[in-house]
């Protein structure tokens, strides 16, 4: 069953069209990847499902519900998570009040009570020691290096309990050994059933982690199929060699 | 903008438990402030009770401004709006009704806190520099409605008549009412700070985006926020204009006045819950300083342009603010 679903989604910069157009769909429960050349779209992509931009054309489902244009607040709430590929991070607050601020409701009843539960508290805790992080707790998260605001970025997604993750190449540019943690990560969290859809370079992370792979180049879906199809399809090769 | 503190864990959660000293402290301070009115004795008592008025009045404004100019990081340079509003609603209710603007204050701040939430309808579609400017039109636009609007006395404004105490004390109820207010405002402030309303007003500041994608209905919080800022200055400004027994256009609608909100935030450190109150008492100490001792010429204002100019020199964060990131700040002051 189809998760998210893109139909026919259309964004466009002045003249530039960044998605053309663009369908497919995530299976509920999958890893997807998403890949094609710089500017092909995909952080639009990204936008256009979170909400942070509005769409000029087509239609986004989520669990057979509509999402188009929904405010990203909207779309947190529902349940799909998404990090940034430059991390944006709330400098000034701390890496648990980075966290803590999963869980303030959109009222006035947020007047109440202190910035953060006790039971928000060990959530928070568990999440940064599942990631590795729960040292860095207390730290103002300007303070942390680019592979801990990767980290960071992760850990907030999981607040919300989502149950799909958006992520926005989490492996570009983190050393070796972050990496190998990264995905041994995204691994256990689908392994609890939590549906993924990356963005992501490395070709080797691509092919290890994904059942399904979107390709897009110029704005438009070139392909969707297994990564064995992708591999050999001659449009990706032509996409991926245009570029270079 | 704000460097916040470091929590231990223990603190994060219980919303740091304030300690004894600094109780006994604020206990001392507010007894005195309190009890100033008795002190018939001063020789200049009706000018210390006019100042002391007029500090608590603005450390009510001061604070309310900070919730939306400190804690959101958005600019108002229009916040007099809502004192002047505050004082036409209270104004026409005793020119119209007789019912004394001590008791219509609250509904003053009530209408106050709705223009306030209309006005940010408008002004949120701008952010930086456009939303202060949007604010400082929002300003001109409602100085020339009511500068216009004859129902209101148009230019002149309201003539009220003078409060019914007796001489000797008449000023004594206004002080009071102001420090009520001030009292009420930095509690607004401080719970504020320590709600998870202060988080998600703290998130925006840092990045809209990441807050609302993070679960922030951010738009409802900026209203929120605007409305909350806005409360205050409505009670005060039907104090005030009480106390001044007129509500005039210019008196309440000048940019002056609107610029008094930001300096005194900055200057004491925005964002900060004690800063306000040190930055309104600062501000408005010094003017009198200054008008005393150089009289009210251009000398003052040169004067008090360079004092406020060396204190940001020094104290970039304000004087809170600063002191805190340097881990020099008394606990006593130590609000947030
Ligand atoms: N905010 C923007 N304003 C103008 N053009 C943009 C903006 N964001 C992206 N683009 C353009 O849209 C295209 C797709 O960009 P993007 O989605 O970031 O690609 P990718 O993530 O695949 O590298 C590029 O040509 C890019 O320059
Ligand atoms: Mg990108």
């Amino acid at each position: 069953m189809a998760l998210l679903e893109l139909d026919q989604v259309t964004k466009r910069y002045g003249g530039i069209i960044a998605v053309n157009e663009a369908t497919f769909s995530v299976e509920k429960g999958s890893i997807t990847s998403l890949i094609g050349p710089n500017g092909a779209g995909k952080t639009t992509a990204f936008d256009t499902i979170s909400g942070v931009i509005e769409v000029d054309g087509g239609k986004i489902r989520y669990a057979g519900k509509d999402i188009t244009n929904l405010r990203p607040w909207a779309v947190t709430k529902l349940g799909i998570g998404r990090t940034f590929q430059v991390t944006r991070e709330l400098g000034d607050m701390t890496v648990l009040e980075n966290l803590a601020v999963a869980g303030v409701p959109n009222s006035f009843s947020s007047l109440l009570g202190g910035r953060i539960q006790k039971d928000e508290y060990d959530k928070a805790m568990e999440v940064l020691t599942f990631l590795g992080i729960e040292k860095l707790a207390n730290e103002l998260s300007k303070r942390l290096s680019y592979g801990q605001r990767k980290l960071l970025e992760l850990a907030a997604v999981l607040m919300i309990e989502p149950d799909m993750i958006l992520l926005d190449e989490p492996a570009g540019g983190v050393n070796p050994a972050l990496l190998d943690r990264i995905l041994d990560r995204i691994q256990a969290i689908n392994d609890t059933g939590i549906t993924f859809l990356i963005v992501e370079h490395n070709m080797d992370v691509v092919m290890r982690l994904s059942h399904s792979i979107v390709v897009m180049a110029h704005g438009q879906v070139l392909i969707q199929n297994t990564p064995e199809v992708v591999r050999n399809d001659e449009r990706v090769l032509d996409a991926y060699l245009g570029e270079a | 903008m704000t460097d916040v503190r470091t929590p231990t864990p223990e603190a994060a959660v219980t919303s740091s438990e304030p300690n004894r000293s600094r109780w006994i402290v604020l206990a001392v301070v507010l007894a005195f402030v309190a009890l100033l009115p008795f002190a018939r004795w001063l020789e200049s008592y009706n000018y210390v009770l006019q100042v002391g008025t007029i500090i608590l009045m603005w450390v009510a404004m001061a604070s309310s401004w900070n919730i939306l100019g400190g804690y959101t990081g958005y600019t108002s340079l229009g916040h007099n709006v809502f004192f002047g509003i505050g004082a036409y609603v209270g104004g026409m209710l005793l020119v119209e009704a007789g019912i004394s603007p001590f008791i219509t204050a609250p509904l003053a701040g009530l209408v106050a806190m709705i223009t306030g939430a209309i006005v940010g309808l408008i002004t949120f579609r701008a952010k930086g520099p456009a939303f202060i400017i949007s604010t400082i039109a929002l300003l001109l636009v409602i100085f020339l409605l009511l500068d216009n609007w004859e129902y209101v006395g148009g230019a002149n404004g309201l003539s009220l008549p003078l409060a019914p105490f007796e001489l000797s004390w008449v000023k004594v109820p206004f002080y009071y009412g102001m420090l009520v207010s001030a009292v009420l405002a930095v509690l607004l402030g401080y719970r504020v700070a320590h709600s998870k309303m202060g988080l998600a007003l703290r998130a925006i500041a840092a990045d809209e985006v990441k807050a609302e994608v993070a679960g922030i209905d951010t738009r409802r919080f900026k209203l929120m926020a605007y409305a909350l800022s806005a409360f205050f200055p409505g009670v005060v400004g039907a104090i005030w204009g009480y106390s001044l027994t007129y509500v005039r256009p210019t008196a309440f609608f000048a940019i002056s006045v609107a610029a008094q909100f930001v300096l005194m935030s900055i200057i004491g450190g925005r964002g900060t819950v004690a800063g306000p109150v040190i930055g309104a008492a600062f501000i408005i100490m010094l003017n009198e300083l200054s008008v005393t001792y150089l009289g009210g010429s251009e000398i003052n204002l040169a004067f008090t342009g360079l004092i406020m100019v060396l204190a940001l020199l020094f104290f970039p964060l304000g004087l809170v603010g600063t002191l805190r990131a340097t881990n020099k700040l008394p606990g006593w002051l130590d609000w947030d």
